[in-house]
């Protein structure tokens, strides 16, 4: 099997047990106010998050992974 | 034309007039938003520099408002400009007295819930001196689980037209990119994410301004015509005792130029008063090099660049910021719970390039 394949497969097999710790989850809505937290929220300056990710991308090879990506631009 | 040119496009007519015209329908469709109902409304104005070892200055001022205009539909308009001074080494080439250019941009993402979904539909347009992308995204995503496991993907489309400067020949570039990500609460304190990203990128993709030499003759690259990049990205949010919070990222990336890196992050966030957050992020990259990459070539190579980006290397950023979010009105001007950031960036890499970033930003509830 490819690397790639390999990397697919690591990959759906992650997501895979992911969904399925979804069922084991007992955490109730009146215990989310530290989940709730600015701190535990994914991006949530998404404007930082665009600007690093703009600038990183313009000085690195890889990007992507972090949701859609948008489109190119001239920055060298 | 020689072998491996290509016939170039022809240049747009007026690469301006969908900025233009896009900027008048974000600006009316915003104040028809902010004039109207009610949500979790924020105008966001960020300033952004960004200064470089080699001289380049970039100063980008953000303003981003995001505003929901009925219990299902909401709207997030977001402009900014990048204003570049001094010359990167590319550009000094030709112009040894400095140079300046600009990026302007436009993101309109309308979002509205159908039944249990969330549906995202967007486009961006950005142009710049001799650079024009125009992209267009959807997305969405379901809580299941009573809010415990989100599930979201998304897919855009780009066009991306470099022009070929100094010449007014424009080529087109084409990138389609699909996302999915699953967002697992594993404990009242725990989050996890994992998300898979395949990005496939055809078309001119070789800079006009990045130079290699080929037999001691500094000739523009050309790189081949078709880039498949897939990225697996692990994410974890961790509450810690005594209002601290952890935050760590890690993601492997690779793709069909046998480039492949490795990034991972590590993050602690603190309040140390209910006003007060301030935070550290450690970032760490290391990429190998694109198949044919080489610091100079010789013979008759099919490929060949002079993209430092795709030369092997490893980097390191060290990211300071504060939050203030002051109890009462600030300067009597702002409503409540206006929050200020100050964040700072450096970056580091082995090739001796370095950077610094500050960013300056107002978080406004509407």
């Amino acid at each position: 099997m490819t690397r790639t394949g390999r990397m697919v497969l690591l990959t759906l097999a992650a997501l895979a047990v992911a969904m399925w710790t979804a069922g084991c989850a007992t955490v109730q809505p009146w215990e989310r106010a530290r989940l709730a937290n600015p701190c535990m929220v994914f991006d949530y300056n998404g404007g930082q998050a665009d600007f690093a990710s703009h600038w990183q991308s313009a000085r690195e090879g890889s990007s992507g992974g972090f949701g859609v990506q948008g489109g190119g631009c001239g920055c060298k | 034309m020689q072998v491996g040119e290509r016939e170039p496009a022809p240049a747009p007519r007026n690469r301006w007039r969908p900025l233009a015209v896009a900027g008048v329908c974000v600006t009316a469709t915003a104040l028809v938003a902010a004039g109207s109902l009610r949500g979790e409304n924020i105008l966001n104005i960020q300033f952004h520099t960004f200064q470089d070892s080699r001289g380049v200055t970039v100063l980008e001022p953000i303003v981003d408002l995001d505003k929901d205009f009925t219990e299902r539909s909401g709207l997030k308009v977001k402009f900014g400009v990048d204003a570049i001074t001094g010359a990167s080494d590319s550009c000094a080439r030709c112009h040894p007295d400095g140079a300046n250019s600009q990026r302007t941009f436009v993101n309109v993402d309308y979002r509205r819930k159908i039944g249990d979904y969330k549906l995202d539909v967007g486009g961006q347009i950005s142009r710049e001196n001799f650079y024009a992308a125009d992209t267009a995204m959807v997305s969405i995503s379901r809580d299941l689980n009573k809010g415990n496991t989100t599930i979201a993907g998304g897919y855009s489309f780009s066009l991306n037209q470099p022009q070929l400067h100094p010449t007014q020949s424009v080529e087109n570039q084409y990138a389609h990119d699909l996302f999915f990500s699953v967002t697992q609460t594993l404990t009242k304190n725990t989050i996890l994410q994992l998300a898979y990203d395949y990005n496939r990128i055809s078309g001119y993709q070789s800079s006009p301004f990045l130079r290699t030499r080929v037999n001691d003759i500094m000739v523009v690259g050309n790189t081949p015509d078709l880039r498949s990049r897939q990225a697996v990205v692990v994410r974890l949010r961790q509450a810690l005792p005594g209002d601290t919070y952890l935050q760590a990222d890690y993601r492997r990336y690779f793709d069909t130029w046998s480039l492949a890196s490795n990034t991972f992050s590590l993050g602690v966030e603190h309040y140390f008063k209910p006003s007060l957050l301030v935070g550290f992020t450690y970032r760490w990259y290391g990429q190998t090099g694109a198949d044919f990459y080489q610091s100079s070539y010789t013979g008759n190579p099919i490929y060949y660049t002079g993209d430092f980006r795709l030369q092997p290397f490893n980097s390191a950023t060290y990211t300071g910021h504060v939050v203030y979010t002051p109890a009462h009105r600030l300067l009597d001007l702002l409503p409540d719970k206006t929050a200020i950031d100050l964040q700072y960036d450096r970056y580091q890499a082995s090739t001796q390039f370095a950077s610094s970033m500050f960013t300056l930003g107002l978080r406004i509830p509407l």
